[in-house]
């Protein structure tokens, strides 16, 4: 099943950056969103996947009776997850800020510091 | 000699507040440096002449061997006390040159400094110092010519010199590199001694040629010497200083140094002997034909600088004596004469031109007896010491006609040049329009100083020959020989040629306007010169480095990001082509219904996403592969994930439908083409990053991290939920970092909404 | 054991929290900053003492033995760069007290500075990879905000640029930091090290070190991959502008460092011949495209690109003496760099602009400004014997002691190229009479100015003393080389030789 999750993590990382490759503001910040779920999704399968239960220990017990799912990815998708969160948010508001201001959402147009 | 030098540096330094203290003695008292300096040169002389060295060592970056290494021998003394005694004699001229200019404590400071470097080049003895040492020059020169900064010539040609000379020091930096390397020790006093190991090595002719560049650079050597008359620019003082008597001949300098290692291959007397032989013939021929005081000892500067190189080229006993004899004759008539063309345009109001100037005599009679002195001395008239400097070198060039020949030509245009700066602009009837005063009382010493050294020296030839000359000339062909320098050595073919010269030059002077219309008519091969090639090179790198931003930067993020992406498929392409393709492909577990599905899902949702026209279904079809991760998360044990991740993302797909409609609906749709090249573009990434993953998934590794967790969260950390635990407790800085991150993006989204530009506020 | 290497990160976060509280009173967040960027300097100098004899100080966050908990671990140059992080916060923040205006103090500059050299100190510190990605994220999180506060056009459209390729980056190192763990079951780098030199498998382990050669390329600001840098850093205000420049291509170039000599090191032929190449590239590009600009401030940022290049050229020759220089050209162009960012700020403070063309005759009317232009100019060129000659020479030395010739010649061509940029600013800046009369904007009485230019001057003081102390300073960098060459003693300090 690996073989399936890599193609979705390609995808993701495909889709994203050819959204980002266009011309719109917010094509731009979808096309980010998607890539950071490609990252995720990349960290959580590259990180093993493991058909076991849930690293919660059940009440009662001290050891785990079976192995379960690796918790270190998933602490750092987490961790990973709410950074993503964060930014694309911030990166949100800047994008909105910059429209307003400068009067376009052509990501072409935005080369004065290049061109002056 | 540490210590006289830093002495000299902490002069320079000192010389602004020196000049805001007490403008009118300045001069006066930064000399005391500088004469400290020869002072004790001189007291050297006798022990240097007998062979013994004065050395000194101080560690100053052990790991690269730099130490601050001196050593006196017989080159050094000679070139030193040309250095530090002209330079005093500069200094006193500058008082007066400058009086009342407000910058004058900063041209103190330039020029003292200047002196403190190129006594540092001729003392050092580490070639790391001399490299450091030889940058300083070419940086003070650097604010010495463009000193007068107001006017675009002058920083010009400030750029050019630095440029050239610098150019030239970078491939010297190699060379020595190199150099050092070859010869496997930095000291100059140890590498003259293994002449015979770099004659062998194989860096041989690269070391020989990047030196060589870097020398004949910075001695104006052909084709580097247009920077020379260029540097005319500079004041005066720094022109006299700089461009005859010093800087320009640390190259001279640096070869003779080397010759003892170098020199004894048929290479480098082919190549210094031609270059050398080019710019002797190029710079005296060019001088005939010039107008301005200055340009015309600028050429022969750049005539007499390629004459000691062709001496050095030919590389016998004898011509290195007469190059050594050479350079102490040129130094004296050289800045005697500039010292003089910069009193007369100083005091008359700025004249430059020989054609203008006439009648000088009266209001100026000391400068016209110094500049006697030096224009006969310079045309090599007995009982000169330039014609003493010319017997020698002719005796010399015995066996070599071609090279006579050549110095008949270049000793005709010194007599030229000797008369037109030396006689024209104090003999015939005054211009009316010219009003002149005598140069003031601290510019005298120079003229009168040089002046009769051109003179004096040649009664005290026995002297001076064993004193100076001779320590010098050992230490260029590291072998005992005696020089004996006679004011009349009979009546023999040398002094026969001498006459002849002398005949030829005069003949010269009487048609010199002749001359100078006809360079005035060649004028245009100007266009073909070197100077022109240096102008055609810099705008050409000033062009390639526009088109070049041009193509690169074009300001489209697009652009950039398709680079980026490009460049990340090609390098980890090329590492996969280099380890030769995966390895295995085994061991996959098999594909259940669920997921399956789950990923067409995606892939679908992931399509709707890219394709939609409508920023609505976009962002939607976003969160719905946002969903499906959550879904994933649930089937591989990670609930925690899972909520988090449905929580985020609705939480995102909720402010972008807020926000979009504060934007514009899509219309800025690409070109076909442009979007087939970006789907081959993302394609190629996706594949890649597909591949990689795949890759990893092979590599069956334990996890001795993770078990760690598993097994200590409940025991020692108290937590069932192992997730959390190593969110707060395992790895609680990250959590730290996380919730940083979080803050400071509200933050900032906050300060990004709320603080706009005034402009914006008033309306714009 | 002791708190000591957390200090760097939990400074900066109490000053920047107590900042935040002291929103609305401007004065008592320049008092916080200042102090705070003391302290910072402080213990910078207190770990520099204590690891300065090669000892390596690590610290096991919450006490949780390594690899399992986040270590700190400090080496020669981690402290480096630690001091140069408090070096430039004490300048830079003392500056911006001065030069920046009161809306973007009101709206948070402060606390995002401190934030900002958390993050960066973060980086420095940790040992651990995924931890690094934290920092970089807080780093970058403060930066983008820094950049674009103030929220005028060019800043606004620089941000987007910055921000879309950083998180680019930040996706790639994701991904890199995912396949390393799937590989090794480990996120500390003495770990990774060590398992990694155990026969993880190799082909694979180059294709993952190339995603971090990107993601960290794109961050130093590498050939092709350093065009956020042009479009974005010449947009905020000096103070701001100053402190990327000293900073984050650096924290991008450390990272590199850092992992491609502990981790990365199994493939140098093919690696860091790579970073050679690119190292090349990066500073002819970087130095054509200044070349090409005729604003002083933008010169200056795209020279940064040729800078780094100088710093990778180290890496990627790899023997001991050329990572001396990278070490010295890091410490010399961060402290340069900085300053000539300063100057700047005090020209434009003066006359009001960047404009080469409308600038001029600062050289009659500002002889102290243009002596520290100059003195730091020249040091960025190469000239003798400043700090930036030393750090030249050592690597134009460690490349021909290999015979690394094409290298070589780009690095000598590069430094003429550079030496022409910074003449030119001088010419028209400071030689050049202005072709208008442009009166002082803002003519501060004596004392006043001097204080403005007190940052400035500690910093050529600086590069200046690097040049005459180039012994003491050139020990130290190839004790510092000589640890990352032999990552041993780094992994068994993390590890307890585990």
């Amino acid at each position: 099943m690996e073989v399936v999750l890599a193609i979705v993590i390609g995808f993701l990382y495909g889709g994203g950056l050819y959204l980002m490759m266009r011309r719109n503001l917010i094509q731009l910040i979808i096309g980010l969103g998607l890539l950071s779920h490609g990252a995720n999704l990349l960290i959580f399968t590259a990180g093993g996947l493991r058909k076991g239960g849930a690293p919660i220990l059940a009440d009662g017990e001290k050891v785990f009776s079976t192995i379960p799912a690796d918790p270190l990815p998933q602490a750092l998708i987490l961790t990973s997850i709410v950074i993503s969160f964060a930014v694309t948010a911030f990166a949100l508001v800047l994008f909105l800020r910059t429209y307003q201001t400068v009067g376009t959402d052509d990501v072409d147009e935005l080369k004065e510091t290049e061109t002056e | 000699m540490l210590t006289l030098l830093s002495i000299i540096f902490i002069a320079a330094l000192l010389a602004p507040f020196v000049h805001r203290l007490c403008p009118k003695y300045t001069g006066a008292i930064l000399v005391t440096a500088p004469i400290a300096m020869v002072i004790w040169l001189l007291k050297k002389i006798p022990e240097v002449g007998h062979g013994h060295p004065v050395t000194e060592s101080f560690q100053w970056v052990e790991k690269l061997d730099l130490e601050l290494a001196f050593h006196l021998d017989g080159l050094s003394l000679l070139f030193a006390l040309l250095i530090s005694g002209i330079g005093s004699l500069i200094v006193l001229y500058t008082q007066g040159y400058f009086k009342g200019h407000p910058q004058q404590g900063r041209f103190m400071m330039y020029i003292i400094a200047f002196m403190a470097s190129m006594l540092g080049v001729v003392l050092a003895d580490h070639l790391l110092l001399v490299f450091i040492f030889w940058e300083l020059t070419s940086f003070t020169s650097y604010l010495l010519i463009g000193f007068n900064h107001n006017s675009p010539d002058a920083r010009n040609a400030a750029l050019q010199a630095m440029l050239v000379t610098v150019l030239g020091g970078l491939f010297l930096m190699a060379g020595i590199i190199m150099l050092a390397g070859a010869a496997d020790t930095w000291r100059l006093s140890e590498i003259i001694q293994r002449g015979d190991v770099l004659l062998a090595h194989k860096n041989y002719l690269p070391i020989l040629i990047l030196v060589c560049i870097g020398a004949f650079t910075k001695s104006a050597q052909f084709p580097f010497h247009f920077w020379l008359p260029n540097a005319m620019q500079a004041p005066t003082p720094a022109s006299a200083y700089l461009h005859s008597s010093t800087m320009v001949k640390a190259g001279v300098y640096l070869l003779a140094r080397l010759h003892p290692a170098l020199g004894s291959s048929e290479e480098w007397t082919l190549i210094l002997t031609t270059i050398g032989t080019i710019t002797f013939l190029l710079g005296a021929i060019m001088a005939l034909g010039q107008k301005v005081l200055k340009r015309l000892l600028a050429y022969t500067t750049v005539s007499a600088l390629g004459a000691m190189i062709m001496l050095l080229g030919v590389g016998t006993s004898y011509t290195i004596k007469a190059m050594a004899t050479f350079i102490l004759a040129h130094a004296f008539y050289k800045a005697a004469l500039f010292l003089i063309a910069g009193g007369i345009t100083h005091e008359t109001g700025g004249e430059t031109s020989v054609d203008k100037l006439g009648g000088l005599r009266k209001a100026m009679p000391i400068s016209f007896a110094c500049a006697i002195l030096a224009g006969l001395s310079m045309g090599g008239f007995p009982p000169f010491f330039g014609f003493v400097a010319k017997e020698t070198w002719l005796h010399a060039l015995d066996h070599y006609p071609l090279l006579v020949g050549a110095t008949v030509i270049g000793g005709a245009a010194y007599v030229l040049v000797g008369f037109a700066v030396g006689f024209k602009p104090f003999l015939g009837k005054m211009p009316a329009e010219l009003h002149a005063h005598e140069i003031p009382l601290s510019m005298r010493f120079g003229p009168i100083v040089l002046g009769l050294c051109c003179l004096a020296f040649s009664f005290f030839t026995g002297s001076i020959g064993h004193n100076l000359v001779q320590p010098a000339a050992t230490a260029i062909v590291a072998k005992e020989l005696e020089v004996h320098l006679h004011l009349w050595a009979g009546f023999n073919k040398a002094f026969v040629i001498s006459l002849i010269t002398l005949m030829i030059g005069i003949g010269l002077y009487c048609s010199r306007s002749f001359l100078v219309a006809t360079a005035g008519r060649l004028g245009v091969l100007v266009k073909f010169g070197p100077d022109a090639a240096y102008q055609f090179l810099l705008n050409g790198v000033l062009k390639f480095a526009a088109w070049h931003t041009r193509v690169l930067q074009t300001g489209i993020l697009r652009d950039y990001i398709r680079v980026t992406v490009l460049t990340t498929v090609a390098l980890v392409g090329a590492a996969l082509v280099r380890a030769g393709g995966f390895q295995r492909w085994e061991n996959l577990a098999p594909v259940s219904i669920r997921i399956a599905l789950v990923a067409i899902l995606m892939i679908s949702a992931t399509f709707a996403t890219v394709h939609s026209k409508s920023r609505l279904r976009s962002i939607l079809s976003m969160g719905v592969v946002g969903f499906c991760m959550a879904i994933l998360f649930t089937f591989f044990g990670a609930p925690d994930l899972a909520m988090t991740q449905l929580v985020i993302e609705t939480l995102t797909v909720i402010l972008l439908v807020l926000a979009f409609h504060h934007f514009p609906p899509f219309r800025h749709g690409s070109k076909k083409r442009t979007r087939a090249t970006d789907i081959i573009i993302a394609a190629s990434v996706g594949i890649t990053i597909s591949l990689l993953v795949l890759a990893a998934l092979h590599v069956q590794t334990p996890t001795p991290v993770s078990d760690f967790y598993l097994e200590h969260s409940y025991k020692e950390a108290h937590g069932r939920n192992v997730v959390n635990v190593i969110l707060v407790d395992f790895r609680a800085l990250d959590t730290l970092g996380e919730i940083t991150v979080l803050t400071i993006a509200a933050l900032g989204a906050y300060a990004l909404m709320k603080l706009k530009p005034k402009k914006e506020e008033g309306g714009e | 054991m002791t708190l000591l290497p957390s200090l760097p990160i939990t400074i900066p976060l109490a000053g920047a929290v107590l900042c935040m509280l002291f929103r609305r009173n401007i004065r008592a967040q320049k008092g916080i900053a200042l102090f705070t960027s003391f302290l910072i300097l402080l213990t910078s100098l207190t770990i520099f003492a204590s690891t300065k004899d090669g000892t390596i100080a690590v610290m096991n966050v919450g006490d949780w033995p390594a690899p399992f908990g986040i270590t700190l671990a400090i080496d020669m140059l981690s402290s480096v760069m630690l001091l140069l992080v408090g070096l430039l916060a004490v300048g830079v923040s003392a500056y911006a007290c001065f030069d920046l205006d009161e809306p973007r103090m009101k709206f948070g500059f402060f606390p995002l500075m401190l934030i900002l050299l958390m993050g960066v100190n973060g980086a420095f510190v940790t040992g651990d990879l995924f931890n690094l990605y934290v920092w970089f994220e807080v780093l970058l999180t403060a930066s983008f905000i820094l950049l674009a506060l103030g929220g005028e056009r060019a800043q606004l459209a620089g941000s987007i640029k910055y921000v879309t390729l950083n998180l680019l980056s930040s996706a790639l190192f994701l991904a890199g930091i995912g396949i390393l763990y799937g590989m090794a079951g480990t996120l500390n780098l003495a770990d990774l090290a060590h398992l990694v030199k155990d026969g993880a498998r190799g082909d694979l382990l180059t294709m993952v070190a190339i995603m971090f050669m990107m993601a960290f390329g794109i961050k130093a600001g590498m050939f092709p991959l350093y065009f956020w840098l042009p479009a974005s850093y010449p947009t905020p205000p000096a103070a701001v502008t100053a402190l990327f420049s000293g900073l984050l291509t650096k924290v991008g170039a450390y990272s590199m460092i850092r992992m491609f000599t502990l981790v990365f090191d199994s493939d140098p032929e093919f690696l860091h011949g790579l970073i050679l190449v690119g190292a090349g590239l990066t500073m002819l590009s970087g130095v054509l495209a200044a070349t090409a600009q005729y604003e002083m401030r933008k010169i200056l940022a795209v020279h940064i690109v040729s800078q780094i290049g100088y710093i990778l050229m180290g890496l990627g020759l790899f023997t001991e003496l050329a990572l001396t220089g990278s070490i010295i050209y890091l410490a010399h162009v961060i402290i340069v760099k900085t300053n000539l960012f300063l100057v700047a700020g005090a020209v434009n403070r003066l006359k009001g602009t960047y404009d080469l063309k409308k600038l001029g005759g600062l050289y009659s009317e500002r002889p102290g400004l243009s002596l520290l232009f100059i003195i730091s100019a020249m040091s960025l060129a190469g000239v003798p014997p400043l700090s930036g000659f030393f750090a030249k020479i050592t690597l134009i030395i460690a490349g021909i002691q290999i015979e690394s010739w094409a290298i070589v010649v780009v690095a000598l061509g590069v430094s003429l190229l550079t030496l022409y940029s910074m003449t030119k600013i001088w010419a028209y800046v400071f030689w050049k009479p202005a072709p208008e009369p442009l009166p002082d904007l803002d003519p501060m009485p004596k004392g006043q100015w001097f204080v403005f230019l007190l940052p400035m001057v500690g910093y050529t003081v600086i590069s200046i003393a690097i040049g005459v102390f180039a012994g003491p300073v050139f020990d130290y960098a190839s004790e510092a080389a000589a640890q990352l060459m032999n990552p041993q003693a780094y992994i068994d300090a993390v590890l307890g030789g585990v």
